[in-house]
């Protein structure tokens, strides 16, 4: 039975919100699924057990502009050790910004390891607004996206979608700065402070 | 300041003084970064992981012209590099702005920069394009106020770094 290997690239894998994009297309996928965190030490055990995956979906966040090292340093451990058969590779990645194509180097970054290595590639989603999105109305705009992918996925298509808020760039960076005063807030740490120029202590 | 950062040792001849300063990240204990934001909303400025990294970031900052040494991986920086350039991300706020058009993190006193990317066992002009790429977005969100790519051999590549560093010595 075909079966979807899930795997989260993000740095904060267990708390990030690519886990919480992963368990929405887990709950909108009629396939099998399995889920797991990329981490320091488990390259090799995931490359084992891709053999019994038909596809892959690589969940992460976009990071200084490309892939995180976490999933670079797990796709050079990859392409070491390439399962016998190699599933179709599919990718849903988010970023901070408002603009959902600030993610297209990073996609193609997994399209060309894809190419050089022999995998299919699949579906792609590429979130805006990606930090916040799942706190807003416009979750239910996420979610319709992610099922769409999940079908795409399911089928085996090669489909890109793409969401993000429906906000001017003044709107977004309104609320994303009432978004990050408040998580400094949490900390006791005002807006002003959050604001420093200095670079420690310089 | 000028500042060279390469991912691997390099026999350079460099100016005496403290005017450009090497670092080789092959000899740095550098962690990944963790996402936790606290760069940002803990302790503003400072990374909470007190690695070699706090050294770096800092000058990476104060610096008016850099070289950055790196392999290409898929079209991205190979590990060493894009490590430190995460780590790097207390040089911004988490505030964004406006810039070109799209939206970016506001950066704390980042000096801009003249940049010039070396990079070296790129496999085709695909994942040239790709690191073309990636270096103009990064000019965005890095403070490069202008850039150039090279690519070059693993032969080739102190050859073409001294090249670069006798540039800034004939300025």
């Amino acid at each position: 039975m075909e079966q979807i290997m899930i795997l989260n690239g993000s740095p904060r894998a267990p708390k990030s919100n690519s886990k919480r994009y992963a368990k929405i297309f887990r709950q909108y996928c009629k396939m099998d699924t399995a889920y797991f965190d990329i981490s320091k030490s488990n390259h090799l055990s995931l490359c084992s057990e891709m053999e019994r995956f038909s596809k892959l979906l690589l969940v992460f966040p976009l990071y200084a502009d490309g892939i995180p090292v976490t999933l670079l340093d797990f796709l050079k451990t990859l392409e070491q050790n390439p399962p016998p058969k190699k599933p179709s590779v599919s990718v849903l990645i988010n970023c901070g910004f408002l603009e959902s194509g600030q993610n297209d180097v990073a996609v193609d970054m997994v399209r060309l390891f894809c190419r050089k290595n022999g995998y299919p590639f699949g579906c792609v989603l590429k979130i805006g607004s990606g930090e916040a999105i799942l706190d807003t109305p416009f979750r239910i705009l996420a979610i319709r996206k992610i099922k769409a992918l999940s079908k795409g996925v399911q089928k085996g298509e090669h489909k890109a979608f793409k969401v993000s808020m429906p906000l001017s760039r003044k709107m977004f960076i309104k609320a994303s700065t009432s978004y990050w005063i408040r998580y400094g807030q949490k900390n006791n740490v005002t807006r002003e402070q959050m604001a420093t120029l200095n670079i420690e202590d310089q | 300041m000028k500042l060279i950062m390469s991912d691997r040792p390099l026999q350079l001849h460099l100016p005496t003084g403290d005017e450009v300063q090497w670092i080789d990240l092959s000899q740095l204990c550098i962690h990944h970064c963790v996402g936790c934001f606290g760069c940002w909303t803990k302790t503003p400025g400072k990374c909470v992981i007190r690695d070699d990294a706090v050294t770096v970031y800092p000058k990476i900052a104060q610096s008016e012209a850099v070289i950055y040494v790196s392999r290409i991986r898929y079209g991205s920086y190979d590990i060493a590099m894009k490590t430190v350039l995460e780590r790097a991300i207390p040089v911004q706020q988490a505030f964004i702005r406006v810039l070109d058009g799209e939206t970016h993190h506001i950066q704390r006193r980042v000096v801009p920069k003249k940049a010039v990317i070396i990079a070296y066992g790129a496999d085709g002009e695909e994942e040239r394009e790709i690191f073309r790429r990636l270096v103009s977005r990064n000019a965005r969100n890095m403070n490069l106020e202008q850039y150039e790519v090279l690519f070059t051999t693993e032969t080739q590549l102190e050859q073409t770094v001294q090249n670069e560093v006798e540039k800034w010595n004939r300025l």
